[in-house]
């Protein structure tokens, strides 16, 4: 029990449902209070710019549509990472695993002679296996030489930025772009199609969602699940149960960097057909998947609706931005707000918070309580 | 009576209705923040010119938007009420014209690319002849014979900018060099001052640049070297070593197009072959330091003191020679260009031959370096 002022925190020692969803809307309700400060000060009614958003995000399909498809690859990369971070392993790097895949479904795209009706299922494959690996390399790095996983897999990030650059401006340049840093377009076969009157690339949608069912099952069913919790749980533990370690990480990562790797190839094949600069592929997906898997504590499924989360707050600032002409700083600062809030918050779904008088013993026991 | 009331209240809706086709709403989508400083930032300049000009024009604009969302944003505008709408990146182009065959009954025009459709124009403010003649500034303005040049990336825009600039220098000082650092970013002002740095370590003592910061005059400056503004006016950051620059005027382009859809010229149907390519003779760019001072009157004496013996005009000064060249390219009977031949590149191929012009396919899609370039060129033929 610790105290603050009039107020006593008790533990909750498993927080009920109903905490998680009450303490998380209560969140986002004050963010967005404290957002409506900063739409006043532009000179806008808050509660008619909430009630304008609210309506250009659900006010038709199309418009929902765009969060469902800004959700796609925060699925895949957020369900990859409750995989690495039950094992205890920080992958920071779902989005270079994520531009690993994009280059490798751009080389089969563009460059493989194969079959037309094989082109997109190719595309998968290596960009699952490009991700994949990209993400096995810290692995195999910890495993056998103690490197610190958090840096390894953000540095690798920035190798494969310059890689994707290096590739649009030299070798991949595309000769009917004119010169400018894209590769050329994917032929059909290489593209994916769309649900109807939207840009949502169902196919990578439905690997999201398959791919968060097969993680759930995987992790509480079966014995490689059943290894990777205990590894996460305790390294020492693991060593007595002869859990095999490497084989452990590296499959844990190869995993999550080909998930990544699959919203690569969703990415380029649904939105872009074609690569081009890294920071206008990934848009920082691979970043904001790690709020997303950290969100849903470690539950695959549970990635499914804080990507939905994430989906709604980008199609609500692409929203913001045009319809109310706020500069797009804002959007930055409406979304930092919520999980600024989110984040704070969490303290509340481990804690309750009760009002009590201040008791005469109280001040004797300020020691203990800071003990 | 009520048939007077009837007729009355048919011709205040015609009216209205009338009015409404009159009007033109127009979204403008530009690919960086509008306070960028360079390309987005005179994009922005140039909407507020013309939103305030004209009481039939409402505008709207979107910045910052990543090239693979520019559908999503004309998805936004469109259903906002946009019927002309502006996309102002390279990148935007696919997704604009997919935009465009999306929604036939909106204008739109995508600036730098070049594909059109039957509602969708393309429109470029082109430098390079602004650049030449930086160039003649440049080239008697050197005590070193070395000119640094800060660029951000090696596409054919840019090895135009550069070439046309050293065509510019060697032919007031035939042996000058124009030494090019890359640095692979739009704006990035911590690696244009490296790259400025390391030009002055390497003994140029004159600066032009194509990137969206201030920094290479500013680094200049510091060291009491001349530059040249590059895209908005940059006289004020420092008005003792800004000789000239280029400053581009996107409003003559935007004003002329809407005011033509305005007039009925342009419409959904007609836009397939609407290209601007517009230079000085159409005043969408102009040669100076800031606007109306074409040169800073600090360096009008040692431009004027610089004189050279010209092929064409005999005994000359570069400051003579830099306003013949000005008036000879801004008349509407265009009788010069700096790429007219004989021209060679630093290989020492004949590039145009004697009495040719390069048309403009051969200008947007150039690739070598012009002879006095020196430093990598990615892509050189």
């Amino acid at each position: 029990m610790k105290r603050l002022g009039p107020f006593v925190l008790e533990p909750r020692l498993a927080p009920s449902r109903a905490a998680v969803l009450g303490v998380s809307l209560g969140a986002v309700i004050l963010a967005l209070l404290l957002a409506s400060v900063v739409f006043y000060g532009y000179g806008r009614n808050p509660w008619q710019a909430y009630v304008q958003i609210g309506r250009g995000v659900f006010g038709s399909w199309p418009s929902f549509s765009e969060v469902l498809r800004r959700a796609i690859p925060l699925i895949l990369c957020g369900v990859g990472l409750t995989l690495a971070f039950k094992a205890q392993f920080w992958n920071i790097g779902a989005e270079g695993q994520l531009l690993a895949g994009a280059v490798a479904a751009t080389g089969v795209a563009l460059f493989l002679p194969v079959p037309e009706v094989w082109r997109l299922p190719l595309m998968f494959l290596s960009g699952f296996l490009a991700g994949g690996i990209w993400a096995v390399l810290p692995a195999l790095l910890r495993v056998k030489f103690a490197v610190n996983d958090v840096i390894s897999t953000l540095m690798l990030n920035y190798i494969m930025i310059y890689i994707v650059e290096w590739l649009v401006h030299g070798p991949w340049k595309g000769p009917t772009m004119r010169g400018f840093a894209y590769t050329d377009a994917f032929p059909m076969s290489a593209r994916l199609s769309y649900l109807p009157q939207t840009r949502v690339h169902w196919l990578t949608l439905a690997l999201g969602i398959g791919a968060a069912l097969v993680a759930a099952v995987l992790l509480a069913r079966t014995r490689f699940g059943y290894e990777v919790r205990v590894v996460g749980q305790s390294t020492e533990a693991a060593r007595y149960a002869g859990i095999n370690f490497t084989a452990v990480f590296a499959l844990v990562m190869l995993l999550s960097g080909g998930l990544a790797g699959l919203a690569g190839v969703g990415e380029v094949a649904g939105i872009h057909w074609r690569l081009r600069s890294p920071a206008h592929i990934s848009m920082g997906y691979g970043y904001t998947a790690i709020i997303v898997a950290w969100l849903a504590r470690g539950s695959p499924l549970a990635a499914i609706f804080t990507a939905l989360l994430f989906g709604l707050i980008f199609a609500a600032g692409d929203y913001m931005k045009t319809a109310l002409n706020l500069p797009f700083q804002i959007t930055g600062v409406f979304n930092g707000l919520i999980l600024f809030c989110l984040i704070s918050f969490d303290i509340l779904m481990f804690w309750r918070v009760r009002l009590s008088k201040r008791e005469k013993a109280w001040i004797g026991q300020a020691g203990s309580s800071a003990r | 009576m009520k048939r007077v009331l009837v007729a009355v209240l048919a011709v205040a809706v015609l009216g209205s209705l009338a009015l409404a086709a009159t009007k033109i709403k127009a979204g403008f989508i530009y690919v960086g923040p509008i306070g960028d400083y360079g390309w987005t930032h005179a994009h922005d300049v140039a909407r507020r010119i013309v939103d305030e000009k004209y009481d039939w024009l409402e505008t709207v604009y979107v910045e910052s938007v990543p090239e693979g969302e520019v559908e999503t944003y004309i998805d936004l505008l469109v259903r906002q009420g946009c019927n002309v709408i502006f996309t102002t990146s390279f990148g935007f182009m696919d997704g604009t014209l997919a935009a465009a065959q999306r929604y036939p009954d909106v204008i739109f025009a995508h600036c730098s690319g070049f594909k059109r459709w039957d509602n969708m124009a393309t429109y470029m403010a082109d430098f390079y002849q602004v650049y030449y003649l930086n160039g003649l500034m440049a080239g008697a303005l050197t005590k070193t014979g070395k000119i640094g040049y800060v660029a951000a990336f090696p596409i054919p825009e840019l090895k135009r900018h550069i070439s046309a600039f050293t065509i510019g220098v060697r032919e007031v000082n035939p042996k000058a060099e124009v030494h090019v650092r890359w640095i692979y970013e739009w704006y990035n002002p911590a690696a244009a001052k490296e790259a400025t740095e390391a030009l002055i370590a390497e003994g140029c003592d004159v600066f032009a640049f194509t990137e969206d910061s201030p920094t290479v005059v500013q680094v200049a400056a510091e060291k009491r070297l001349p530059s040249f503004g590059h895209y908005s006016p940059m006289y004020d950051f420092a008005p003792d070593y800004v000789v000239s620059g280029q400053i581009v005027h996107w409003d003559k382009i935007y004003e002329d197009f809407l005011l033509k859809i305005y007039k009925g010229v342009y419409t959904t149907k007609n836009l397939a072959h609407v290209d601007y390519w517009w230079l000085l003779a159409q005043g969408a760019v102009e040669v100076g330091a800031k606007p109306g001072m074409l040169i800073n009157p600090k360096y009008e004496a040692a431009l004027k003191n610089y004189v050279i013996n010209h092929p064409t005009f005999g005994k000359i000064s570069v400051y003579d020679l830099v306003y013949i060249r000005l008036n000879q390219m801004a008349d509407p009977g265009i009788t010069f260009d700096p790429f007219q031949g004989p021209v060679y590149d630093r290989k020492g191929n004949l590039r145009v031959p004697e009495g040719m012009w390069m048309s403009y396919d051969a200008l947007i899609t150039m690739e070598w370096a012009a002879a006095g370039i020196v430093g990598p060129w990615p892509g050189e033929p």
